[in-house]
């Protein structure tokens, strides 16, 4: 994964300098271990902090909606269907993009690595090929890349970008036979008052911070629900209906689009698996309608359009 | 009252006869981290922590609170009287609270404590509440709070200072309310020669190990304006996603919002924390938003934190370097390289 | 059993739906008076908020009621409530927020005053096993 770092820099001097962009979106190496910072290069000068790991969880194309400039964005494969849904949704032009696709082995989940370390404190992590070397106040210990993938970089199906417009490296092959819906059967398989306090279990800790929201690439209404006051739908505070309300409805408007990027769990401060809510949806939107988000970029999104048969069972 | 020393087998029984006397908080571990809560049993406080994710001021400036509440039912003879909400106000203690946390409610206080208002729920609770605090033997790779003119064994803002020395706890008492408080308690012996060494020792170490992470005066001295116009901005913010992660866990973060809630003939006025990075922080009844712009709320906060508050109190900055915003930002914006920014003797154009 | 009475809020299309509720008054079907209706113009209308906002109330049921597909007056709305409704049943149940038997839909033409009436007794009976709401209600914040 370190090697897209050079080709990432090269592309970028290499469209600036050709005035192909404007400017560039990518990750420079974070302050503290396992993270990076998302980056906006503006001239050649500053390429060279362009850096790629396995810690470039978050979504680029968050920054992408209403940018009036032409932009150069590194983009995994669930970034790249991002993009597709930001194009069907009108939120950007596909002439002012020029998509660096990463094809991509998952990012690791630094959650879990920490919680491993049982409150040592990792003050160096180094990566090498498959292992991460962590280090701190007199320790050091190697987790393997593999078993510590984020949740959903480990089913992924989409590794390679749908859409690009060139490629900082060559394809990955896609995962086989991944059954990405083991924890929504389990669920399912609960009775209803079992459901309802695995819900309540999971939002407890919530702050009401809406890092979920505005990590989200897709999260880029103008005015959000939790901020409408005529009528008020949801209260502000962390009272645990209102907050029971907000992560349900934000789920339910990411239904036919969410791509499982990953980026609300990951910027989540105090570590909700926010993913719980949309891997129901996006199982419906699947069986229902066969549909899977950001992959066809010219598929209406399945709640923009409708077919004469659809399903109506529960229609009386 | 000179220093005391207790073995730390011996320091729960310390826990359980404050726990006899007054609501006492302490770090709890749940799930994969700590916050302070009240204890019922000794064995939850874990005084091992380094430090809570969710910050301390939740004890005196809660996530959301009610204020005020009204009835309008019929054969309530209270209807239509707006009254405060009950509280309770009896005594507690926080133990285990770090002197950043504990410094960081002395700049709180700025706030909610002047001549002319007193907020009256934070300025109760600071009157009841004795805080002891543990000194921090190993700082964060994150923690900057010497650079700030506080430290990992700093008294500012405490009534006791614990210090663990490995095998128990020192006790430095620094206030009547500390006193008062430590008084109630017993088992305590006197600190020999060794352990004042080794106390001596392990705050040198922490101090070190800590360093001077930035040089914060310059900013003192820079032309208010001159920062605020600097082109560094623009970069510093772009990262920036408006959450509200560095302001919720900030100890000096204290803004919030005031909602009214009602439903069928009742009603509360409930006070909740708010983010100066949401875009609607600072939306107008009018419709407009004089910082409807990213750039100019990432900047506000930090000039807020690192220049209007130093230049209008001369109390140091409005950050004590306790680094919970370095660690959780989803985007990891790190408030040390803002800093180093704004001190630069040269602000280069980009 | 106690006096409990459902209170079932009820979204009816204003075309068809609300026309069979009409014609069901006007032809004295008898039916439980335990909804309570929410005239809207089309069943497309219905926004997965109002049936929140409905059980945030306290509503013990809700029911929505539209024109049939391929009959929406405004040609497709239904069609495109289909979809919302399937999903938002379906994520309410998973989530746990509302229990079987309390949200409801159907579709009902201005003449099938009939089925009005049988579909509403069964939505009564079926709200009515499942019991009053329990826990999705907002009311006072619990709040410091």
């Amino acid at each position: 994964m370190r090697e897209y770092t050079e080709r990432i820099r090269e592309a970028a001097k290499r469209l600036l300098s050709e005035q192909r962009v404007d400017t560039v979106i990518g990750f420079r190496r974070g302050t503290v271990p396992f993270m990076n910072e998302p980056f906006l290069v503006k001239s050649v000068d500053q390429v060279d902090q362009l850096y790629w790991d396995s810690n470039c969880g978050i979504n680029l194309a968050n920054y992408l909606p209403k940018r009036t400039d032409r932009v150069a964005v590194v983009a995994k494969g669930c970034d790249s269907r991002n993009i597709v849904v930001h194009l069907l949704e009108n939120q950007i032009n596909r002439d002012q993009l020029y998509i660096l696709g990463a094809p991509c082995r998952g990012m690791v989940d630094k959650r879990r690595m920490m919680a491993d370390l049982k409150g040592k404190e990792p003050l160096h992590a180094e990566e090498n090929g498959k292992e991460i070397k962590v280090s701190g106040r007199g320790f050091q210990v190697t987790f393997d890349r593999q078993t510590y993938l984020q949740s959903n970089c480990a089913i992924c199906t989409h590794r390679n970008p749908v859409v690009y417009d060139e490629l900082l490296g060559d394809p990955v092959e896609e995962q086989q036979g991944v059954d990405r819906y083991p924890d929504v059967r389990r669920i399912e398989a609960m009775s209803v008052d079992e459901r309802w306090r695995y819900f309540q279990e999971l939002i407890a800790p919530c702050i009401r911070c809406y890092a979920c929201r505005n990590a989200c690439p897709l999260c880029y209404c103008p005015t959000c629900f939790v901020d409408e006051s005529r009528p008020q739908w949801v209260g502000k505070t962390i009272d645990p209906t209102d907050t029971l309300t907000f992560h349900f409805l934000r789920a339910y408007h990411m239904a036919g689009r969410c791509t499982d990027c990953g980026s609300c769990e990951r910027a989540c401060p105090v570590g909700i698996e926010v993913r719980k809510f949309t891997k129901k949806l996006e199982k419906e939107v699947k069986e229902l309608y066969g549909y899977e988000a950001g992959v066809i970029p010219d598929q209406r999104p399945p709640l923009d359009t409708f077919k004469p048969g659809d399903p109506e069972p529960f229609i009386k | 009252m000179s220093d005391i020393y207790i073995s730390r087998g011996k320091f729960p029984e310390i826990t359980g006869q404050l726990m006899a006397r007054y609501r006492v908080y302490a770090p709890v571990l749940k799930g994969e981290y700590h916050e302070f809560a009240e204890i019922e049993k000794t064995e939850e406080a874990d005084l091992g922590y380094q430090n809570t994710r969710l910050s301390p001021k939740g004890l005196f400036h809660p996530h959301a609170e009610r204020m005020f509440e009204y009835s309008l039912v019929k054969d309530d003879p209270q209807a239509g009287i707006l009254k405060e909400a009950p509280k309770d106000f009896s005594p507690r203690v926080v133990l285990g609270i770090r002197p950043c946390d504990a410094k960081a409610f002395q700049l709180d206080d700025v706030n909610f404590d002047t001549t002319a208002y007193q907020d009256p729920w934070w300025v109760r609770r600071r009157q009841t509440t004795t805080l002891i605090g543990l000194a921090c033997n190993e700082p964060c790779g994150t923690c900057f709070c010497t650079s700030l003119g506080t430290g990992p064994f700093d008294t500012a803002g405490l009534d006791v200072l614990l210090v663990d020395t490995g095998e128990g706890y020192t006790a430095q008492v620094l206030t009547q309310k500390g006193k008062d408080v430590v008084g109630i308690t017993s088992g305590w012996e006197s600190v020999s020669r060794a352990v004042s060494e080794k106390m001596e020792g392990l705050r040198k170490s922490a101090e070190d190990s800590l360093g001077r992470q930035f040089d914060f005066d310059p900013i003192k001295q820079k032309d208010m304006l001159e920062l605020f116009n600097a082109s560094f901005w623009d970069e510093v913010q772009f990262a920036c996603i408006n959450c509200g992660t560095c302001t919720f866990l900030c100890p000096t973060c204290w803004c919030f919002d005031i909602q009214d809630e009602v439903w069928g003939d009742k009603g509360d006025r409930i006070r909740l924390w708010d983010s100066c990075m949401f875009p609607l922080f600072t939306f107008h009844g009018s419709g407009h938003n004089p910082r409807n712009q990213k750039l100019q709320r990432v900047r506000q906060r930090f000039m807020h934190k690192l220049k209007y508050y130093p230049d209008k109190y001369h109390n140091g900055a409005a950050c004590v370097g306790c680094g919970r915003c370095v660690k959780f930002c989803p985007v990891n914006i790190d408030i040390r390289e803002v800093v180093r920014r704004m001190s630069a003797t040269c602000v280069c154009p980009a | 059993m106690s006096e409990w009475e459902p209170k079932i809020v009820a979204f009816l299309c204003n075309w068809c739906s609300y026309g069979a509720a009409d014609l069901a008054g006007v032809s004295r079907l008898q039916y439980p008076a335990n909804i309570r209706i929410i005239r809207v113009p089309c069943s497309g209308r219905v926004n997965p908020k109002f049936i929140l906002a409905a059980f945030r109330s306290g509503a013990d049921g809700v029911w929505v009621s539209g024109c049939h597909p391929g009959d929406c007056h405004y040609i497709e709305g239904n069609l495109y409530a289909r979809r919302k409704f399937a999903l938002l049943n379906s994520q309410l149940e998973y989530t746990g927020i509302v229990e079987p038997g309390r949200l409801h839909f159907s579709w009902i033409s201005s003449a099938e005053a009939t089925k009005f009436a049988e579909v509403a007794r069964g939505v009564i009976d079926a709200v009515k096993a499942a019991g009053p709401a329990r826990h999705f209600i907002k009311k006072q914040a619990e709040v410091a």
